[in-house]
């Protein structure tokens, strides 16, 4: 049976991670190598990193942690942040990753998501999207939602699933850092309306939340502070589901 | 003493960096020798071949046309030589493959790679599933058997005779994790990724046999 995949993300400023709302109060709260390899080795299903910062002075660290990073871990790598064009995908995939997320860049650009999927395969090809409830409507937000776009959620998102994204990174900015738990509602009119995984993000604060998340049928489930703060190990919350008949890898 | 000779196919079908770090932890301080193969080669000259491959049936197959790789591969597995396909790498063992268009493989275990079934099914299978071993092997032997492993992928090996099933794993219908056919084995998973297990099965791999 395929298991639900936890996965702790790391937002990272060269190669430090970082945690922050919305961009303020940014606080260091560790080596992004060391403690992905923590991660790796303490029951991590998967591992997403992004460049949360991606100015030009930045990037070539981040790159280099990148590579670290592949070179320390043995379970997938999803890498995002600042991905552009193109070249920048490749840039990460020969960096080490093994799948890279797109996000703003999908949404002014659509077709990169073809052109990627075509040249390195669906599989490494991940689209983020940032959703928010606008004037009773789902809309797409990008700049961390700061901009709403005209996009209308559930059509951008059966759009990526035509265009060649072979999973969705599903963030919903009304949920996002505020640990009250992932946005049920929007998470499953998503994961009833394509055929690709879903990775449910934004808002885990507690065990009961993960299995919520799991309730949408999202097959991956993201978390940061709760995993960054030690207040949960990753064994914690996977023998927690496990209890609730969740199928994990323990 | 001689060292074995382990080839890595590049097939240019995706990144070969983990499964390349793998094998060089593994053959570190031991009588092994690694080497990349990136066009035509001497088929005697290699104990094992490893070929990873992510992406579509047809590209890999395309690419070992173009790179010059085909001829020596069909001749070292005509010789029933030591060989690990990885994902795709596994796949073109078939007889033809049905992603995107149809394409005759390499033929060395009989079947066709074909799309999952159940058109109900999150596609691709993606993430960390179990295998069940149908018998013991001196590679994969019973400590593998309902472990978890890393998989990616839409299509699955159909039509194959069941001697030449391994392991199955379930997702929306059985199908087969792990192929053999004498010293030639082929994975669905992805063993680089797979943490600990995975790192296990290609250590047996290299070290056994």
């Amino acid at each position: 049976m395929l298991k639900t995949r936890i996965i702790p993300c790391l937002d990272v400023i060269k190669n430090k991670v970082v945690k922050g709302v919305n961009f303020k109060n940014i606080r260091v709260m560790g080596n992004a190598v060391e403690m992905a390899k923590y991660y790796s080795l303490s029951g991590a299903d998967e591992l997403c990193m992004l460049d949360i910062n991606a100015s030009y002075q930045n990037r070539k660290t981040f790159i280099k942690t990148v590579e670290s990073i592949a070179k320390v871990i043995n379970i997938p790598l999803t890498v995002g942040g600042g991905v552009s064009n193109l070249s920048d995908i490749t840039d990460l995939l020969n960096a080490g990753a093994d799948k890279v997320s797109i996000n703003s860049a999908a949404v002014k650009n659509p077709k990169l998501i073809r052109q990627a999927s075509l040249r390195h395969g669906s599989q490494c090809i991940v689209v983020a999207i940032d959703g928010k409830r606008h004037k009773n409507k789902m809309k797409v937000v990008i700049k961390g939602g700061r901009e709403i776009t005209k996009n209308e959620l559930i059509t951008w998102a059966k759009k990526v699933q035509t265009l060649g994204a072979g999973e969705i990174l599903m963030t919903s900015m009304d949920t996002d850092g505020v640990q009250n738990g992932f946005d049920s509602n929007m998470l499953k009119k998503v994961t009833s309306n394509v055929g690709i995984p879903v990775i449910a993000s934004g808002g885990v604060g507690s065990l009961e939340h993960f299995y919520l998340g799991y309730l949408t049928k999202s097959t991956g489930l993201l978390a940061a502070s709760v995993f960054h703060s030690r207040k949960y190990k990753i064994k914690t919350v996977k023998k927690y589901l496990s209890s609730k008949g969740v199928p994990v890898r323990l | 003493m001689k060292k074995k000779v382990i080839g890595l196919i590049d097939g240019q079908s995706g990144n070969i960096g983990s499964i390349n770090k793998a094998i060089k932890d593994i053959i570190k301080g031991r009588p092994y020798r690694l080497k990349i193969i990136k066009g035509h080669f001497n088929y005697s000259s290699f104990d094992k071949i490893i070929l990873p491959g992510q992406g579509a049936y047809a590209t890999l197959m395309s690419n070992l046309k173009k790179l010059k790789i085909i001829k020596p591969l069909k001749e070292y597995l005509e010789n029933n030589s030591s060989y690990l396909g990885i994902c795709v790498g596994m796949q073109i063992l078939s007889d033809w493959g049905y992603e995107d268009k149809i394409t005759r493989g390499l033929g060395v275990i009989s079947g066709d790679i074909k799309k999952f079934r159940n058109k109900k099914l999150i596609i691709p299978h993606m993430g960390w599933n179990t295998i069940n071993l149908n018998n013991d092997d001196t590679i994969i032997t019973n400590s593998f058997d309902k472990k978890d492993f890393y998989f990616v992928h839409s299509y699955i090996f159909q039509n194959i005779k069941k001697s030449n099933v391994l392991a199955f794993t379930h997702y929306g219908q059985k199908f087969p994790s792990i192929v053999k056919k004498g010293n030639i084995y082929g994975v669905q998973f992805h063993p680089e990724k797979s943490h600990k297990h995975g790192l296990n099965l290609i250590k047996n791999y290299i070290l056994k046999s």
